[in-house]
């Protein structure tokens, strides 16, 4: 067989015409999407949609246990151990603790504590208003991460109290607002207890003195805190104490465990999740399915044409191919990129302004984005393999097909 | 160059066998104008198609250049008749994203693959333009195919058979949905511009074939 350049095409004129506008290989895949906005923008805004559609519910919906985790994250610098049944057994627990920890112990502090409420995204939830002395106040602050402080520390005894930022933004408190008062039935103090500081940190932080605690709230409960050197130790001493007072008098508090109980607590509301997502998706897959199928059907001609004239089954199926794979990529890019955007505005107007947690790309929420353009890709790959089964280019040029 | 060695095409038609083509032995020799003639239904397009590897024979064979058709796989076939063969079907097919200039490359040869070629210049967008110049086109170039009238369209067609100066031109009635005078004028493109190429045209209008070197005449698929 001889090549094309040995038969003549050289008799030709060597017209030199504008030829830029003209594509060197006017087949490949993204000159048929471009070309053809009217099938190109459905397929990509049905999945643009989806993974806007999945992201935004399940970025939402991860903001709840982020919250938690966010509000109550405190939990981490300090383990927290309560009496049970006897009062008096705090110091003894505090001494257990000292004398068999299996790291270095750093601090003790015995505190007092009162309940408040905080605003969630799906409501109010209880906080703790700790009563510390002055001292134990400057280091807990410190072991929070607060890098300085508007206004000041409350004076030993007052009726005063010092909150973190995330707070006063989710309350609304300013300094000289009211945080407890004998009118407020969440945050309940027999006096009105006012924010004198607002400490500079990220941690959810309200704290009073001690003495003022003592003498006004109830239960008459001395609780102790326990802080190790560093977070690897801190988590240790937890687990320790989790399992050291496990069955006894004595009720422990640790981030851990919160993380536990949070995982548990949401893991049905993850399966009902995954039901919801999985029947979106199948919808979607089943209706893009058709549309891929209906599109595919218009081009029988293209198909069959191309074919007569010398490109190959297998150049056919992965061009299309290569078609399917470049609008479902674009699709979830720019699906992501617009989600990304949306939960930004979300986050600015809605969420920050409250203190709310929640991720903006959050990448639990991108994974559960990916079986909709996986399962659209294998449906259109499906459909090229069903099409050009039998396909037979002869019934096109003949016109028995078309 | 084409050889057919007593080649047949059945049909099945609900469990009936049907001949399209019985036992037909013809040759294509280089650079001839073979005409096929023949009423509607005689086999001359099933013919074409078995000559230009579209179409397996159901016995006999089909050779090009000594080798059976047979003997190539799917894919060898595809790619002969891109690098080799040339096509101008009864409608002007076209791709309608593409313009006239465009849908004439989408007929390279190499697909596009310009390395494997000696030459890289004869599949070029401006050989493609000139080709499109010579046929009248040289204006509408990017020109998509409902900005042309029929004739146009059906000169776009020659025109991507010619691309790449083919050995053979297969051309199954390419007059049949245009008037008269742009039918010759498209079968005078053909012929002039074939170079040194053959040119097999089936047609069931005898004057579209005054200058072919040889006409076989078909009826119930049989040389007659």
């Amino acid at each position: 067989m001889s090549s094309p350049t040995e038969r003549g095409l050289s008799a030709l004129p060597e017209a030199k015409v504008a030829t830029t506008k003209a594509l060197t290989k006017p087949l490949r895949p993204s000159t048929f999407l471009l070309r053809n906005a009217g099938k190109t923008v459905p397929l990509v805004s049905v999945i643009v949609l989806a993974v806007l559609l999945i992201t935004g519910i399940v970025s939402l919906l991860n903001s709840i246990p982020l919250s938690i985790r966010t509000i109550y994250s405190y939990s981490k610098e300090g383990l927290g151990v309560t009496p049970r049944g006897d009062t008096s057994l705090t110091p003894k627990i505090v001494q257990e603790i000292k004398d068999n920890s299996p790291v270095p112990i750093e601090r003790t502090m015995i505190c007092r504590a009162s309940s408040a409420m905080v605003r969630s995204i799906v409501g109010k939830w209880p906080f703790i208003v700790i009563g510390l002395t002055d001292a134990d106040m400057r280091y807990y602050l410190r072991r929070q991460g607060a890098s300085s402080i508007s206004g000041r520390l409350p004076a030993p005894g007052a009726a005063e109290a010092i909150v973190s930022e995330p707070v006063a933004r989710n309350l609304g408190l300013k300094l000289g607002s009211s945080l407890l008062g004998p009118n407020n039935t969440d945050n309940y103090s027999p006096h009105e207890v006012k924010v004198v500081g607002i400490a500079n940190t990220d941690r959810w932080l309200m704290l009073n003195p001690i003495e003022y605690q003592r003498a006004n709230h109830f239960p008459p409960v001395d609780f102790a805190m326990v802080f190790a050197k560093n977070a690897t130790d801190q988590d240790t001493l937890d687990r320790w104490a989790e399992k050291r007072f496990k069955g006894r008098h004595a009720q422990v508090f640790a981030y851990h465990m919160l993380d536990k109980e949070t995982n548990q607590g949401f893991s049905t509301l993850y399966r009902i999740l995954d039901v919801v997502i999985a029947t979106l998706v199948l919808v979607i897959t089943l209706m893009m399915g058709m549309l891929i199928n209906i599109y595919q059907s218009q081009r029988l001609v293209e198909f069959g044409l191309l074919q007569a004239i010398g490109h190959t089954r297998k150049w056919l199926i992965g061009r299309v191919i290569s078609e399917s794979a470049l609008f479902v990529v674009s699709g979830w890019l720019l699906g992501v990129l617009i989600a990304s955007g949306f939960l930004v505005l979300v986050k600015q107007a809605l969420m920050d302004p409250n203190a709310w947690a929640l991720n903006t790309f959050d990448t639990r929420a991108m994974l559960y984005t990916l079986p909709a353009p996986l399962s659209i890709f294998g449906v259109a790959v499906l459909t090229v393999f069903w099409r050009f089964r039998r396909f037979d280019p002869v019934g096109v040029v003949e016109r028995r097909l078309i | 160059m084409i050889e057919s060695c007593a080649a047949s095409l059945v049909y099945s038609d609900h469990g009936r066998e049907v001949f399209a083509c019985r036992a037909i032995s013809i040759d294509v020799r280089d650079g001839e104008f073979l005409g096929i003639l023949g009423p509607s239904g005689s086999g001359k397009s099933s013919l074409l198609y078995l000559l230009s590897g579209l179409k397996q024979p159901s016995s006999g064979c089909i050779r090009y250049r000594g080798q059976d058709l047979a003997s190539l796989s799917d894919e060898e076939r595809s790619n002969m008749r891109l690098r080799e063969f040339g096509f101008v079907f009864q409608q002007a097919f076209l791709l309608g994203y593409l313009s006239a200039l465009e849908n004439v490359l989408a007929a390279n040869p190499t697909n596009g693959n310009i390395a494997t070629l000696q030459n890289p210049n004869t599949v070029t967008p401006d050989s493609a333009a000139a080709l499109l110049a010579t046929l009248g086109l040289g204006e509408k170039l990017h020109r998509r195919p409902h900005e042309l009238s029929g004739g146009e369209r059906q000169r776009v067609c020659v025109a991507r058979a010619l691309f790449g100066s083919p050995n053979a031109i297969f051309a199954d009635e390419p007059t049949a949905s245009l008037d008269h005078k742009n039918g010759e004028a498209v079968v005078r493109l053909l012929n002039q511009h074939r170079g040194k190429g053959s040119l097999i045209m089936v047609t069931h209008d005898e004057t579209m074939l005054d200058e072919a070197d040889r006409i076989v005449r078909l009826v119930d698929g049989q040389i007659v």
